[in-house]
């Protein structure tokens, strides 16, 4: 027993110290946010005619895009009628425009060749096989997806998806011509997710042949896109055509699929499976609801889009400054070190226990805060740091409870050793209780919420998750050991009185 | 250590919690009441993160910098502290954005000639927007869907981890909580900002915490006392004073750090971006401890009261020694049935007769084998 809480303690701290090292020596130090570092400011002006909900729709997709884990809090305004994107923490100019200055109409084209890209001596070579992960069917249940009519892709993300399908289509090694051997109006696009090649034909439609009301569905046990077609001779006729000249797979279209494209990035390269179709399309595939929420968001900022002109870009500085940090941080320290002066007061020896461990949460989320800035653009605000502040008084709180049940153990005349184990058990149970709830909270606000609101769930998670991880793998060992040396094994070191014990036990113990 | 502070040290209080319980449900129905008033007679003062306004860029020249527009808009009449300022650079052509919440035209222009005015340019080279909020509509909405499913889930998880009763409770008290968070802001016209949001979110997940600690010592006195026969006033008491010193201790060291950042931070420092914050934190701390001791808990026993198996007990509370006996041993003081008595003295009939069978008994019932152990 003491030598298994000996090695996780040890393990714990190395690896906790070898996280904390190992992210120092690669250079990661949490980034700042906007109001404390300043950024990037993107401004965008809708070209021709637009809709208001249009542009709130690309307002989205543009947060979507530059905030996918909602840490990295940029500021999305619209002044006037242009809209504005400060980035915090973006020196490079040209990246902020890359990560925003993309959005524009949603194309189908039809997919001449599929391929794998194979990075070979420099110039990119395609390797082609038939493949994709989608299908496209007619007007709901009128026609199945299968897969059997779907090729087997050779590998990559497709695969994974689609374990079952077997009908390996060989791989056929040509190499997609590149640059002067395209005919007019035919391109190589990459996918946006994975590694898939695709030589597309001229755009035979935009977006715009569908209705706005594209919408995630559950059908046959999947997720799946539907989404109405405009009557007419601008939606359903142009639409009919394109799945007509695919689904016969002549020349201009031998792989019978239709590649979905925005901002030059295949979305989702469906086979068309009827030749005609009745007002409604459904996309179905081995969609994850996420996926088919995206898709489905694309389609409908697609058929009513909003076009903007060449983006200007520039530096903000920041509206509070560092200044402001500096106070935070310091006169937070000066918190702290109240709070652990408090503590040693009123629990003696043993709150030197609770000072390690703050050490050892405070590396995990400087680690996890530092690795998050360098990965996913994580911006660290005055009110997150100010947050994070506040969160050591949630922290201390597992210990607090904790040293009262041991010392209500040690009051009921139990020795110290055995008092540290009940202890520890019965402060568990709450400590897991009370942040079952605040993880639950956390969780929920980060799924259904974006912006500030996702930043501050994002935080509270990270920080419930660090307590909890610190009260088993570091304060159990450390206090339950400390308990054995007999280091603690005096009257006072945790403030009981030892006399008031006596009193409470010559009555009959009650019904425990 | 002797007296009224040694016994809380030591965890031995007798504190009628529950008897009191009217005064905390008058004040915070005070309270509340409050808040109604001045949100619909006042409403609240929100910023231009949420409400948008409008903005000037103007060049920056030699006679105009960032301190002299912060200036310029101060003479105008325009609060430093709501409005944003910031440099904008790109290619070394700098110029400064300000934006100010709502103005009416008239001052919109005042401040659009007397920046151009200052910075010598033409009144053509400051550019005036109305600007949207950056905490759009569908934020607020989507965060207000979130924290509704948010209590659905947490009602659903306390009442399977403990039971519904306390599901009620807890989210009754954290409700309590916000109203008298936005209350305080609305009576005091204090600023709403997206940090103040922040705030009011960590204090409602602190409140939360802070509730099923307290909740959780209550229910394990409730297996504990299973077998005697006391109210559940009695285990609402027991268990308040047993985390008492717990309560006052977390309160403490959740409040030392922001009290620091409150007073060392925006006053000695001066970074008054802070000072919002922690004042809304203060005031969301003193809320959450507040009402897990003085709403929850004591709502909690009012209903378990209700319930059958503590019915025939309620109204009756074990005070001072008796509750120092109760809480020490796990028994009542005194001889069996001296609960009953009391109870018949106390007036209250349909109790005293609901128990009578059970009061013929010669011997105590056995214990039931409930929880650990």
């Amino acid at each position: 027993m003491t030598r298994r809480l000996v090695v996780t303690l040890s393990l714990t701290l190395v690896l906790t110290a070898g996280l904390f090292a190992a992210g120092l020596l690669a250079g990661n130090t949490p980034s700042l946010g906007l109001d404390l570092q300043g950024g990037a400011s993107v401004t965008l002006t809708p070209k021709g005619t637009f809709d208001d909900a249009a542009i709130g729709v690309a307002v989205d997709i543009i947060r979507q895009r530059v905030d996918s884990i909602g840490v990295s809090e940029p500021e999305i305004i619209r002044q006037g009628s242009t809209v504005v994107v400060n980035l915090p923490g973006v020196k490079d100019q040209q990246r902020a425009l890359d990560l925003v200055g993309r959005t524009g109409e949603v194309q189908l084209r039809p997919v001449i060749q599929m391929g794998q890209q194979t990075p070979q001596d420099g110039a990119t070579s395609t390797t082609v096989a038939g493949a994709t992960s989608t299908s496209v069917a007619g007007a709901p249940g009128s026609i199945e997806p299968t897969d059997s009519t779907l090729a087997a892709p050779a590998g990559g993300l497709g695969s994974a998806r689609h374990p079952a399908a077997s009908t390996t289509v060989p791989a056929v090694t040509t190499t997609v011509p590149t640059g002067s051997g395209l005919q007019p109006g035919q391109d190589v696009l990459l996918a946006a997710k994975g590694d898939a090649v695709y030589l597309v034909g001229p755009v035979a439609a935009t977006g715009e042949v569908f209705e706005k009301q594209a919408a995630a569905e559950i059908s046959n046990g999947g997720w799946v896109v539907t989404v109405s077609l405009r009557s007419g001779a601008d939606g359903e006729d142009q639409w009919n055509s394109l799945a007509k000249t695919c689904f016969e797979g002549g020349a201009t279209c031998p792989t019978k699929q239709v590649a979905i494209v925005l901002d030059s990035k295949v979305i989702s390269a469906p086979v068309v499976q009827t030749p005609e179709f009745n007002g409604n399309v459904q996309i179905s595939g081995n969609f994850t609801e996420a996926e088919a929420g995206d898709l489905a968001k694309i389609l409908q900022f697609g058929a009513v889009p909003v076009q903007f002109d060449a983006p200007t870009v520039q530096t903000v500085s920041a509206t509070l400054g560092k200044s402001s940090l500096h106070a935070a941080i310091v006169s937070g320290l000066i918190g702290v070190a109240l709070v652990l002066m408090f503590l040693v007061l009123y629990y003696r020896l043993i709150a030197l226990v609770v000072v390690a461990g703050l050490g050892v949460s405070g590396m995990l989320l400087w680690t996890v805060i530092s690795w998050l800035s360098r990965t996913n653009g994580l911006a660290l605000t005055l009110s997150g740091a100010a947050g994070i502040i506040v969160s050591i008084g949630v922290t201390v709180d597992s210990y607090v409870v904790f040293f009262e049940k041991l010392k209500d153990d040690l009051n009921k005349g139990r020795t110290l050793r055995n008092s540290a184990v009940r202890g520890f058990e019965s402060a568990w149970r709450t400590i897991l209780a009370a942040d079952t709830v605040s993880f639950l909270g956390a969780l929920v606000l980060w799924w259904l919420t974006v912006g500030p609101v996702r930043g501050f769930a994002f935080f509270l998670g990270l920080s419930t998750l660090s307590d909890l991880v610190v009260s088993y793998l570091f304060t159990r060992p450390a206090v339950l050991l400390l308990a054995r040396t007999g280091l603690m094994n005096r009257p006072g070191v945790l403030g009981v009185r030892r006399q008031a014990v006596t009193e409470a036990q010559s009555v009959t113990e009650g019904t425990a | 250590m002797s007296g009224r502070l040694g016994r809380l040290y030591r965890g031995e209080t007798t504190v009628d919690f529950y008897g009191r319980r009217r005064l905390g449900f008058l004040f915070s129905g005070a309270l509340l009441l409050m808040t109604l008033g001045s949100v619909v007679f006042q409403g609240l003062n929100l910023g231009i993160d949420f409400k948008g306004g409008v903005a000037w860029e103007v060049p920056v020249t030699d006679t105009l910098t960032l301190d002299i527009a912060k200036k310029v808009l101060a003479q105008e009449g325009v609060d430093e502290k709501s409005a944003k300022f910031q440099l904008l650079n790109s290619n070394g052509d700098e110029r400064v954005r300000i934006q100010a919440g709502d103005l009416d035209p008239s001052k919109v222009s005042r401040v659009k000639s007397a920046l151009a005015a200052r910075a010598k340019v033409d009144a053509q080279d400051v550019s005036e927007a109305s600007v949207s909020s950056t905490w759009g509509r569908s934020i607020t909405n989507k965060a207000v869907r979130a924290l509704l499913v948010f209590m659905m889930f947490v009602s659903f998880f306390i009442s399977w981890r403990f039971e519904w009763r306390m599901a009620v409770s807890a989210i009754v008290a954290m409700v309590h909580d916000v109203g008298v968070s936005v209350g305080v802001y609305s009576v005091l016209g204090l600023e709403v900002t997206p940090a103040t949001v922040v705030a009011f979110l960590t204090i409602l997940g602190f409140s939360l915490y802070d509730t099923i600690v307290v909740f959780d010592k209550v229910h394990e006195n409730t297996s504990r006392f299973s077998g005697s026969r006391v109210s559940y006033g009695d285990i609402v008491n027991v268990s308040m004073n047993q985390v008492l010193m717990r309560s006052l201790n977390t309160s403490v060291a959740a409040v030392l750090p922001v009290v620091s950042l409150l007073v060392l931070g925006s006053g000695v420092f001066g970074a008054v971006a802070l000072q919002e914050f922690a004042f809304a934190l203060i005031i969301g701390l003193a809320t959450g401890a507040y009402s897990s001791i003085f709403i929850a808990a004591p709502l909690l026993g009012m209903l378990k009261d209700r319930d059958p198996a503590y019915a025939p007990q309620k109204g009756h509370l074990s005070l001072g020694p008796e509750m120092a006996h109760l809480m020490a041993t796990g028994a009542p003081a005194g001889r069996r049935g001296a609960a009953i008595t009391r109870v018949a003295d106390l007036g209250q009939e349909p109790a005293a007769a609901a128990v009578s069978a059970e009061a013929v008994l010669s011997h105590p019932p056995r214990p039931r084998k409930k929880g650990r152990r």
